[in-house]
């Protein structure tokens, strides 16, 4: 066990939250990341039991989740982030998995459902419809190539670059700022 | 003018504002404009060129003249037009274009000038000397003219965005626009609704017409209570559609805090509204009829008088006439008489002008002049025997009928078409997909026409979208007659105003049709009619139709003018939609930007990367002493730098290796596994795009690495490539570049640091050799892989770690090698280092750039076929023979310097004899001098020549030495080490 101390994606010595009107804005540093590409001879996989789901949907099943991002691809989503590559390998076998945790900043965005729906309204240019409860999608905001899952009708993950955590956080804390 | 009862204005709500410093009071519900008026204030402004007193034209966002400097300070907003400035506690204007006052404006001298001030005339008079246009006349002309001013101070506002998605769009809230929003908004169709005003209800609210025998207000604050219940219409007050984009896409500003003192935390909003379909409702706009003296305050169009009589209770005072064409005049001379107003006449150009009311009709005449300064004062009115009378008149509302607001419908390039029965352009075919309009935008104006139309066209985009239509209920009413006989203008010796805010009248556009400019877009051009902040909305249409009286053509024959986006004025600050400081770009930085920020780098922009330039230490004044610093370090013992910002790109499956083989111009498919080679990429046409490494770590496993700036390039093309070129072979790609940290660590006793932190891994030559990757863990178990590849030159390895031990693992290096004399170097010192190992880079690889004249022209397998492969090899590309070299000053003090164009000595310096240029130089610490890396012709055989490096734009020319551009261990011993 290496005593490398990790630094989140946002740079604080801990993952920041903060509470902006009815919004709050955290960072996820708990969550393991691979992505999961089919190859031409195999066959779907159901890792951690999961039915992997199709374009524009997201599956949850206990601690660990799917989201489609591509034809024959997906995001596995899980809970260990030590190398969580290798347990995904180890669930989809014949497949292409690629470590994915520390590509990403995870932020979780809670807030009422109407408060919510304003903020996405401001900061994507989806309609409501793409973003119903169980929705993953990828889009723009701030000219940032982001994965938006809507969790439920009060929770949304915001996944970004981990580079661009930063902007990102400002995107979003500004415009939670606007609408508080 | 003077406030009489009545009007859709909040009388309880007492508003205090300030105009050119005296203090004024007005109601909730008035514009600038209207509670000026009502105050007995006429003269608003100052005109553009001859600085004539102006007052209001119109009561919407056409108006020319009416423009003012709202707020103060950093909030001070030049040319607002008084005329859609919601009126708040404390507002402050002020008028502008006038020195000392309003009343009293010096360079209203301009106008006795006027004979010299003629369409054009300053591509005339200021032609000569010619040095004095930029430095003198322009600056003069541009002080002269000009509205109001800019505060220079940094925008104190917020600004935000949003998009919205709607089935059906409606732009205007009016007659037609109300109808189709409650038409589409009852269909269960998801509306959106936007309308400049603060208030619903468009030209309704305006006139005295009766909806089911109730005030039309009263109907429209019921249509909007019912659009407000329900959950599938979005209405937006105070919002502009200022453009229609591709793909039912349209651009809005909202004006969220504009007329609150306090703007609050957005002052307004740039919505990107995507529409199924749009039904464009914009109404119509008035226009005047061109007289002479036809500017002064006092003289407004006479829809405009209605307005402020029946929306917000503003009655002309004293004498009172109507200037009209048309029935529309007779109109406001009923709703006038009718609010008790006295009309003296109504003076119709027709001769079968009607009568509707208890008004003087005088049939055949027109106005031939007027008289006051300030303010109207007389009018010349001519009978049709030619007899002239002049009157004592204060206040002319002129009807010159209207023009349908179609200004949206040629966003798209479509060109309007003339309808003669309404003497009018109309929409004409070809306009933006899905758009319709609906109403007077469409030319089927009047109340209930409009209402009508407005249901009929939404229900018709409805029914295109599958949609079931219900009806919306609307009002039973009667339009009043609308016959009109256009009359353009009235011909006479004085000056007639068609443009007022550019001061264009008649004259100007018979002296541009003189001088030739046939096309109305020259005409534009040459008189400035139809430009600045209202666009010629109330004067375009006037002008075709004097221009076609004088070419002897019919209005249609003559043309039309382009409309173009933004439909009003549109701030830059909304378009940035509050994007500035730290928000203005996205800023990617590497995982150990924290650690370098500790200690003390400086950073710079590398594409959206923030990257550690150089770290200065203590007694270091140049940044030169830290970049030679570092290099030397880096030579001498070892150095770190964060390489995180290079494209990763994982390639995974069964044809992984064969995939490679397309795409790099070498072989990848016969690398051994846990080893790495450099590769190019060529574009489609041969040129070579990108460079880096290629990792092999298990037979079906790749890790492709490449440049900075081409790392999303190099991904979409091989993503291009995967599903579009080679579909069929299994291969998959996912990027990793912000997954791993990597540190460059290189130097002679780069080993001995690994030593330290590896876990039990043998780095010796026989176990780790030169260009070996192996994924290993390092700090007591943390996963990690490393490269031994080499920029620098030196004995060098990459080591990569998971993005979050970026920083720590840094430190950890840095601690650890201590007594290594370790050192951190930035991008600068990078440079450095592989200028002086002539490796390539983004200056060497700047799109011209063949593998050949890197010297690498056999990287280009002949044996398998790759993308740019046979067009590298073509005609003309493959004979290039510039080459990269090195070069050195013949004398060391001289001065190295990219940009620089190479020829041979004594040859004339010209584009024929130019035979290269300097890619990249530096000041080489190891050297100590400056060196270069070049392109030059026939390089590889003209080593230790002395060639000349101009630079004609410093004025300067270098001597310099042609040498290998491996300025350090040209035999590449050091990184075998």
């Amino acid at each position: 066990m290496t005593d490398l101390i990790p630094e989140p994606a946002l740079g604080a010595d801990a993952p920041m939250r903060r509470e902006i009107g009815a919004v709050t804005l955290t960072e996820r540093t708990d969550v393991g990341l691979a992505s999961l590409a089919l190859r031409a001879a195999a066959s779907e996989p159901a890792p951690f039991g999961l039915i992997l789901p199709g374009p524009g949907d997201s599956v949850v099943l206990q601690d660990k989740g799917a989201f489609w991002t591509g034809p024959g691809q997906w995001m596995i989503e899980g809970s260990e982030n030590g190398d969580f590559a290798a347990t995904v390998a180890a669930e989809a076998p014949g497949c292409s998995v690629t470590e994915q945790t520390d590509g990403w900043v995870v932020l979780d965005l809670v807030a009422p459902a109407e408060a919510l729906g304003t903020l996405l309204e401001r900061l994507v240019n989806l309609p409501p419809e793409a973003l119903t409860p169980g929705k993953a999608t990828r889009t723009l905001m701030h000219h940032m190539s982001v994965v938006l899952i809507r969790r439920s009708d009060s929770r949304l993950t915001v996944m970004g670059m981990r580079s661009l955590a930063g902007s990102l956080w400002h995107a979003l804390e500004d415009t939670a700022a606007r609408l508080a | 003018m003077k406030r009489i009862d009545g009007g859709l204005i909040d009388r309880g709500q007492i508003l205090t504002f300030t105009f050119d410093g005296r203090n004024y009071i007005g109601h909730g519900g008035d514009t600038l404009a209207s509670a000026l008026l009502a105050n007995g204030v006429q003269l608003m402004g100052r005109s553009f060129k001859y600085h004539r007193p102006r007052g209001v034209l119109t009561a919407g966002s056409e108006e020319p003249n009416a423009l003012v400097e709202l707020r103060s300070g950093a909030r001070q907003e030049p040319n607002t037009r008084a005329t859609v400035a919601e009126l708040y506690d404390g507002l402050e204007a002020r008028s502008q274009n006038r020195w000392p006052s309003l009343a009293v404006d010096a360079l209203a001298v301009n106008d006795l000038a006027a004979p010299l001030l003629t369409a054009g005339f300053y591509y005339k008079t200021f032609m000569w000397p010619k040095a004095f246009w930029e430095k003198l006349y322009e600056p003069m002309i541009r002080r002269a003219a000009g509205l109001g001013a800019l505060s220079m101070a940094p925008d104190p506002d917020g600004y935000d965005r949003g998009f919205l998605h709607a089935d059906l769009l409606v732009i205007g809230g009016g007659a037609a626009g109300l109808a189709a929003a409650l038409t589409a908004g009852r269909s269960g169709a998801r509306v959106v609704l936007a309308d400049e005003d603060f208030r619903l209800g468009g030209r309704m609210l305006a006139e005295s017409q009766l909806l089911d025998g109730q005030p039309a207000s009263d109907w429209v604050a019921q249509a909007e209570a019912d659009l407000r219940r329900m959950d599938n219409v979005r209405i937006l007050p105070r919002t502009t559609v200022f453009g229609v984009y591709d793909h039912g896409i349209h651009g809005a500003v909202e004006r969220v805090g504009d007329h609150l003192a306090d703007p609050g935390p957005v002052r307004q909003r740039l919505w990107r509204i995507t529409a199924k379909r749009t039904v464009l409702a914009a109404g119509a706009m008035e226009r005047p009829i061109a007289f002479a003296d036809n500017d002064r305050p006092g003289i407004m169009l006479a829809g405009a008088m209605r307005a402020y009589l029946n929306r917000w209770a503003v009655a002309p005072e004293g004498r009172v006439a109507i200037f009209t064409c048309c029935d529309d005049g007779h109109r406001t001379a009923l709703d006038l008489v009718a609010r008790g107003v006295k009309v003296f006449a109504v003076i119709d150009s027709r001769a079968e002008a009607p009568r509707f009311g208890d008004y003087n009709v005088m049939r055949g005449a027109v106005v031939t002049g007027t008289q006051g300064r300030r303010a109207l004062r007389t009018i010349e009115v001519t009978q049709s025997d030619g007899t002239s009378t002049w009157l004592e008149c204060s206040a002319l509302g002129v009807a010159g009928g209207w023009n349908p607001t179609l200004h949206l419908t040629g966003h798209h390039r479509s060109r309007p078409v003339w309808d003669a029965t309404i003497a009018a352009f109309v929409p004409g075919q070809g306009g933006p997909a899905g758009l319709a309009a609906a109403g007077a935008a469409a030319g089927r104006g009047g109340c209930a026409a409009a209402m009508a139309d407005g249901a009929r066209v939404a229900g018709e985009a409805l029914a295109a979208l599958g949609m079931s239509v219900t009806g919306a209920d609307l009002p039973a009413t009667e339009d009043p007659p609308q016959a009109i006989a256009p009359l353009w203008h009235v011909p006479g010796k004085r000056r007639a105003w068609v443009d007022q805010q550019n001061d264009v009248t008649v004259k100007d556009i018979r002296l541009a049709h003189q001088e030739n400019m046939v096309s109305v877009e020259h005409l534009k051009r040459w008189t400035t009619l139809g430009m600045a902040t209202d666009q010629g909305k109330t004067a375009n249409v006037t002008a075709l139709a004097v221009m076609a009286e004088l070419t002897g053509k019919s209005i249609p024959e003559t043309g039309t003018t382009t409309y173009r986006p933004p439909f009003t004025p549109v701030s830059m600050g909304v378009l940035g939609s509050g994007d500035t400081g730290p928000g203005f770009r996205p800023r990617r930085l590497p995982p150990t930007h924290r650690w370098a920020e500790r200690e003390g780098a400086v950073f710079v922009e590398v594409g959206p990367w923030m990257r550690a330039q150089y770290f200065p230490r203590a007694g270091e004044t140049h940044w030169r002493q830290s970049v030679d610093r570092e290099a030397l370090a880096v030579r001498r013992d070892v150095g770190l730098c964060d390489v995180t910002t290079l494209g990763k790109i994982d390639v995974q499956g069964a044809d992984a290796g064969a995939f490679l083989d397309r795409i790099y111009s070498n072989a990848m498919a016969s690398l051994k596994v846990g080893r790495v080679r450099y590769g190019l990429m060529l574009r489609e046409d041969g040129i070579l795009y990108d460079d880096g490494t290629c990792a092999r770590l298990a037979e079906d496993h790749y890790v492709v690495t490449t440049t900075t700036a081409n790392a999303g390039p190099v991904f979409r093309n091989m993503e291009f490539a995967r599903q579009a070129l080679f579909p069929d072979m299994d291969v998959q790609l996912v990027s990793t570049t912000d997954a791993w940290a990597q540190i460059a660590v290189a130097g002679p006793k780069s080993r001995a640091l690994l030593e330290r932190i590896v876990d039990g891994f043998d780095l010796s030559s026989d176990a780790f050799p030169f260009m070996a990757c192996a994924p290993l863990t390092v700090a007591g178990g943390l996963r990690a892989r490393l490269f031994r590849i080499s920029f620098s030159g030196e004995l060098a390895y990459e080591l990569a770690v998971p993005a979050r031990y970026g920083g720590a693992v840094m430190a950890r290096l840095m601690e650890l090698g201590a007594d290594l004399g370790v050192t951190p170097y930035g991008t600068e010192a990078l440079a450095v280092l592989r200028i002086e190992k002539g490796h390539a880079a983004g200056a060497e690889l700047n799109g011209q750039t063949t593998a050949a004249m890197l010297g690498l022209g056999r990287m280009v397998s002949v044996k398998k076929d790759a993308i740019g492969a046979v067009m590298s090899r073509r005609p003309g590309m493959a004979g290039d023979t510039r080459r990269l070299v090195g070069l050195r000053p013949v004398d060391a003090e001289e001065r190295v310097v990219s940009g620089a164009h190479l020829f041979t000595e004594g040859a004339v310096r010209s584009m024929d004899t130019d035979e290269g240029w300097i890619t990249s130089a530096c000041y080489s610490p190891h050297l100590q001098t400056m060196i270069g890396l070049g392109f030059l012709k026939d390089g590889a055989d003209r080593m230790d020549e002395v060639i000349v490096a101009a630079n004609p734009l410093e004025g300067s020319e270098v001597r310099l030495k042609v040498v290998s551009a491996h300025f350090v261990d040209p035999e590449g011993d050091r990184p075998r080490d």
